[in-house]
């Protein structure tokens, strides 16, 4: 649905992982707002960009500051980071099932490249008082999920912990970091990763699903979410109307978080 | 400005002034009819809301509220509680009498749970509509010198916001809470004019003072209402579609709680 107000006109735009999924509706979204997006990824996908696409993988440090100086060079500054990519190869079954290498996996797809990649940008936005950076969790970091997803959810609680952290570091600089928490969402990915748990377990994927839900304590809107409803916080985030909200974490859950 | 609200009727209740008036503008501005509740007129009335005098503390108000609306305009589809406040003493909470904690209660909880109770049942026919509760930090954040008890009626509020979303989502009613750290509104004005009298000290530096009392507000300043009201509008509208159960915190940065 197209933004008849473009109100993010003339604003340069970077979406991590921004060619499927969460990240793609996102792009879509920033892009049918104003925005200039540009978007990366380790590979292309099989349909065309309708983004700038520039190939990186961002647990490999040299690839970002290959990627920061092309979006300098192209654009000469960025306004919005959106710090999409993420994700988890583990095994299923607890604790005993992780070695030293799958949580250095997590740790640096999960958290390092985030930080990494504001650590590269950040200071653009600071230098001229004004930018948004969002970092996209999981309901997983809020919600301990020890036989799927053990390192996954820890990753995203530590991601959640530095963003907060950050939003209180450069708020007086004039930018606002914030975190949204999606809760299952309807992906490809999620399709991947239920067919590969649902093998783990020995059970159906309908099977696997309903197990994960019922670990989550149910989804009061008893449905997943559309990757365009995440997108839709994301939009509303990096708007001058969210001028006042920083260091936040904003839940897209279908009510699924059970504390008040 | 997207006009995704066109057929809706919403009731901002103390809607006349503060965060209350433009978040009425805010969503009239989308296009929903908009009926605004205050114990008295405004003086300038906006002209496309539509108000009705009322004290909603008064528990046989309710159901005629809500009555004159559905008369008048149909059902409504978009309920903001808005109202609340207190006018306990400042000076700790040894300072409130039972009188001061039953007023901070009938204001911030009592009159949402009943305008509630009263609205769900025309909400749930049509299995749709959306409800929000406007808190505030000190909900999570306390703060005892003088919102002691008007705190804790907001913790009380989130609680109860959390429990109907829990109970009314499944059947297609959205819940959230919105909490906002300080906002500069003429009641937040005359409430530090009314601090600096008590204290001796001088509005900036009791202004201050209650800054740092939450911690400090990372963007150094107060919200203005209609970024509050930006929240809501966005809240309201089927971009939120998977929000609900939620207590969003708009505050500048100032609660450090993760």
């Amino acid at each position: 649905m197209e933004n008849s107000s473009k109100e993010l006109s003339g604003k340069i735009a970077l979406v991590t992982g921004g060619t499927k999924g969460i990240g793609k509706a996102i792009a879509d979204k920033l892009a049918s707002n104003g925005a200039i997006v540009v978007v990366t990824a380790r590979n292309p996908s099989e349909e065309e960009s309708a983004h700038h696409f520039i190939a990186a993988d961002l647990t490999d440090s040299t690839a970002i500051a290959e990627l920061t100086e092309k979006i300098i060079e192209n654009y000469g500054t960025l306004d919005i980071l959106i710090n999409n990519v993420g994700g988890t190869s583990s095994p299923a079954g607890g604790f005993q099932m992780l070695g030293d290498e799958d949580w250095n996996r997590d740790i640096e797809l999960n958290l390092l490249a985030s930080i990494r990649l504001d650590r590269a940008m950040v200071p653009k936005m600071i230098e001229k008082n004004s930018g948004v950076v969002i970092h996209i969790s999981s309901l997983n970091g809020k919600i301990p999920l020890y036989q799927s997803n053990f390192s996954y959810g820890v990753m995203k609680s530590a991601l959640n912990a530095y963003s907060k952290t950050l939003a209180n570091e450069v708020a007086k600089n004039g930018v606002r970091v914030n975190t949204v928490s999606p809760g299952m969402v309807k992906t490809t990915a999620m399709e991947t990763f239920l067919e590969g748990y649902a093998q783990t377990i020995g059970k159906t994927v309908a099977e696997a699903g309903q197990q994960i839900m019922d670990g989550l304590g149910g989804v009061p809107m008893n449905r997943l979410a559309e990757p365009e409803e995440i997108a839709n916080m994301v939009a509303f985030l990096v708007s001058d109307g969210a001028s006042y909200i920083t260091g936040a974490n904003m839940l897209v859950d279908g009510g699924t978080f059970p504390a008040v | 400005m997207d006009k995704e609200l066109i057929g809706k009727v919403a009731l901002v209740t103390g809607g006349t002034k503060g965060i209350g008036k433009a978040i009425a503008e805010r969503l009239s501005e989308a296009g929903a009819v908009v009926v605004v509740t205050a114990r008295s007129r405004p003086t300038e009335t906006q002209t496309n809301h539509h108000f009705i005098a009322t004290d909603l503390t008064i528990a046989s108000e309710t159901d005629k509220v809500v009555s004159e609306i559905n008369e008048k305009f149909g059902s409504i589809d978009i309920l903001v509680n808005n109202m609340g406040g207190s006018t306990s003493p400042s000076g700790g909470l040894a300072a409130l009498t039972d009188e001061h904690w039953e007023s901070d209660l009938q204001l911030n909880l009592q009159s949402a749970v009943r305008i509630d109770r009263a609205i769900l049942p025309q909400m749930a026919d049509k299995k749709r509509g959306v409800i929000i509760h406007i808190s505030s930090v000190t909900g999570t954040l306390p703060v005892y010198q003088s919102l002691g008890g008007y705190a804790v009626a907001k913790a009380a509020l989130n609680n109860y916001s959390k429990s109907l979303s829990k109970e009314f989502s499944p059947k297609g009613i959205r819940v959230a809470t919105v909490s906002p750290g300080m906002v500069k509104t003429d009641t937040m004005d005359a409430y530090l004019q009314s601090l600096a009298e008590t204290s001796g000290l001088g509005v900036e530096q009791v202004t201050q003072n209650l800054m740092d009392s939450l911690g400090g507000i990372p963007l150094g300043r107060m919200a203005l209402p209609e970024e509050i009201a930006e929240l809501v509008g966005f809240l309201v509208s089927p971009k939120a579609s998977y929000i609900t159960g939620v207590n969003y915190i708009i505050d500048g940065g100032s609660n450090p709680s993760l």
